[in-house]
């Protein structure tokens, strides 16, 4: 595969429509590796009700370690972003006392502090500057001494400002970060909603603060958390069914790297609809590309660059009608095309997807239909797993047109390849892309079949096509994101785009939590 | 609960004692109104802004000391933490790391420490920002002064 740039080779992709790829012996060799190929599960859901338990979890972890007490263990890991290797390996570098200390935390040894202003009858606190009397005032693990009124004010505006994870000291200057059981007792006694809210932020800063946690971004909200274990590089699927990029929270979107579907989808949005008007009511002019409106007159249309076509055919007039030369225009115009063309095919598959993923209660019917019947088997699990393969390379498949849009037209990677580069790589992508498409086609042909009506003979060739065919597209999906991630994203050398890798069972669901 | 009215007082009555510790800083409180000041700071030594006076406006809010006080310049500065503009200055402990303990004295004390030393990375002002991001001291200093001399300094005849 490494010298597509071989013009012999590029003929074994080009004249793909007549291989017969099941023959070719590799249609079996798939699932072999696909065995192999990522067993690890590493993704759990946490469902709203056990995220205190996980959260309690790693607070233990810290709490047993460094024999700590709640508080201080979850300031800690505020801070460190509820990263637990993180805050051993500071632990081991630059030991105990710098790790508190960066944190905010001070661990007082005696809780039974005699408050400073025990001796004297009454306390000026330097923040209202009343006199108060010695029981109204609150002494913080720093040390710092203020009345009960201030303080309470204090984490009010602070709750409400959001910032209650991490409340410092009014003090000047002072890193530490307030006790949160003393928090609680005097907000509480003034306001519970308040105090609620404090309880919720705390608790929810296990996922807001948590690189390796994330809110399913599914609209309406699910109420689940995801966790993944280690790579925040990946595709996972939530216990309500969404899919999603763990990295960018946005809808799956491999092979586009989480740049280039953010790029495209803000365009997309933008120029979906004057591409729909430009595409319905305009014509490109056969030489410079420009899209031409026909409003009225003979079929005869004469450009603004100077050459004359026929409107129906969108051929070049001379003497007669003849067929203008297959050359590329320049790149600016080539791009607009580019973008044009690339847009059109993603909403065509975008809206194959939508169509395909209606049949699935079709064939569950027809499945059932199928159960009824006196048959031999009664397993139709290659039936559905043939559906979602389907379903998964009709995904990809639209996705790889924003992919190849922004990795040859457009000018986001214009300096990692020379323009043969270039050619050659687009040329074998495409080549790619239409063998992998072709077969996608095929296996939706099928699956469309009235397979309930088939005599047990029938059914079991159906069985074997859908098989086969279903083995084929995911094997060349495969093929595809290898490519992509070696050969195209794997050689840029000025910018970095990663893709989540592919898994050929499915986009990975997350397993539920062990704890609740 | 009125508590800043109590609070402010006292700040009044330790600048009237303290009017001569901190010779930099003249901080005056409106005849009428406790919740409005104005402070004469003296720009640092050894920066552009030196042999200037600046004058600074405080607003102060009814929640004070929860919340901080509004304060900007009223002499023209060019400085790339303050907008050249309205004078609005953006320096931290002005908005989320405020701290009931600050007080207007300590303020006026924080910001002398931003004439001294500017955030470029963070700038109010893009063009004084720029300059100094990209290594232009010497442009930046000497716009620095010439508005000083323009705006700060008392006029020669």
């Amino acid at each position: 595969m490494e010298d597509y740039g071989n013009s012999d080779d590029e003929h074994q992709y080009l004249d793909d429509d007549e291989v017969d790829i099941d023959d070719n012996g590799y249609s079996f060799e798939a699932p072999a590796t696909e065995n192999m190929a990522r067993a690890s599960a590493s993704s759990m859901v946490i469902p709203k009700e056990s995220l205190l338990a996980a959260q309690m979890g790693d607070l233990l972890r810290v709490m047993d370690l460094l024999s700590l007490k709640e508080k201080h263990a979850r300031t800690l890991l505020i801070h460190y972003r509820w990263d637990v290797e993180k805050v051993f390996a500071v632990l081991v570098e630059e030991g105990k006392d710098k790790l508190f200390a960066q944190a905010g935390v001070t661990v007082v040894e005696n809780d039974h502090q005699v408050p400073l202003s025990q001796c004297s009858s009454t306390f000026c606190c330097n923040i209202c500057c009343d006199d108060v009397s010695p029981q109204e005032v609150t002494t913080m693990d720093c040390g710092h001494c203020f009345c009960n009124n201030c303080w309470t004010e204090h984490f009010i505006v602070k709750i409400n400002d959001g910032q209650s994870r991490r409340i410092k000291c009014m003090a000047l200057k002072c890193n530490v970060v307030c006790d949160e059981a003393k928090i609680r007792c005097l907000v509480s006694a003034r306001d519970s909603n308040i105090a609620d809210k404090f309880e919720r932020f705390l608790l929810e800063s296990y996922i807001d603060d948590n690189r390796r946690v994330k809110w399913c971004p599914s609209v309406p909200h699910c109420g689940n958390a995801i966790q993944v274990e280690a790579d925040e590089l990946c595709e996972v699927e939530c216990a309500c069914g969404f899919q999603f990029c763990f990295s960018c929270s946005s809808v799956a979107h491999s092979p586009c790297s989480c740049l280039m579907w953010e790029l495209w989808s803000k365009k997309f949005e933008v120029e979906s609809l004057s591409l729909n008007w430009i595409s319905s009511h305009t014509k490109p002019c056969p030489k410079c590309c420009k899209p031409i409106e026909k409003n009225g007159g003979c079929n005869m249309v004469r450009c603004k660059c100077g050459i004359t076509f026929n409107w129906i055919s969108g051929l070049e007039y001379s003497n007669g009608y003849i067929e203008v030369s297959e050359k590329r225009p320049e790149h600016g115009k080539w791009r607009l095309e580019s973008y044009y063309h690339c847009h059109k095919l993603y909403k065509a598959h975008t809206e194959s997807f939508r169509l395909e993923y209606e049949m699935k209660e079709d064939i569950q019917d027809k499945i059932k239909i199928l159960g009824e019947k006196d048959t031999s088997s009664k397993d139709f699990g290659w039936i559905k797993d043939g559906l979602n393969k389907l379903f998964r390379a009709r995904r990809i498949l639209s996705f790889s047109y924003p992919f190849a849009f922004y990795m040859f037209a457009d000018d986001l990677l214009k300096n990692e390849m020379t323009r043969e580069e270039r050619e050659i790589k687009q040329n074998f992508f495409e080549d790619q892309q239409q063998q992998f498409e072709t077969n996608i086609e095929r296996l939706s042909l099928i699956l469309e079949e009235n397979f309930e009506k088939y005599s047990e003979h029938q059914l079991k060739d159906f069985r074997m096509r859908v098989i086969t065919q279903s083995v084929t597209a995911d094997y060349l999906c495969r093929n595809l994101y290898e490519w992509i991630e070696t050969d195209l994203l794997g050689s840029l050398k000025h910018s970095v785009h990663k893709i989540a890798p592919f898994n050929s069972a499915a986009v990975e669901k997350a397993s539920k939590i062990p704890y609740c | 609960m009125q508590a800043s009215r109590a609070r402010l007082f006292k700040e009044y009555k330790e600048v009237q004692r303290e009017k001569s510790a901190d010779p930099d800083i003249q901080l005056v409180c409106d005849d009428s109104n406790i919740f409005k000041w104005t402070a004469l700071i003296k720009g640092p030594s050894e920066t552009p802004y030196e042999g200037g006076v600046f004058q600074l406006a405080f607003a102060v809010p009814e929640q004070y000391p929860l919340q901080p006080p509004q304060v900007r310049f009223l002499t023209k500065i060019f400085h790339p933490n303050v907008h050249f503009k309205t004078g609005e200055i953006c320096l931290d402990i002005l908005k989320n790391a405020w701290s009931p303990a600050w007080t207007l004295q300590s303020v006026c004390r924080a910001i002398i420490a931003l004439m001294a030393h500017p955030e470029p990375d963070s700038p109010l002002n893009c063009d004084s920002g720029n300059l100094l991001r990209s290594g232009d001291i010497r442009g930046f200093q000497s716009m620095a002064r010439m508005y000083t001399r323009l705006a700060a300094m008392p006029k020669k005849g």
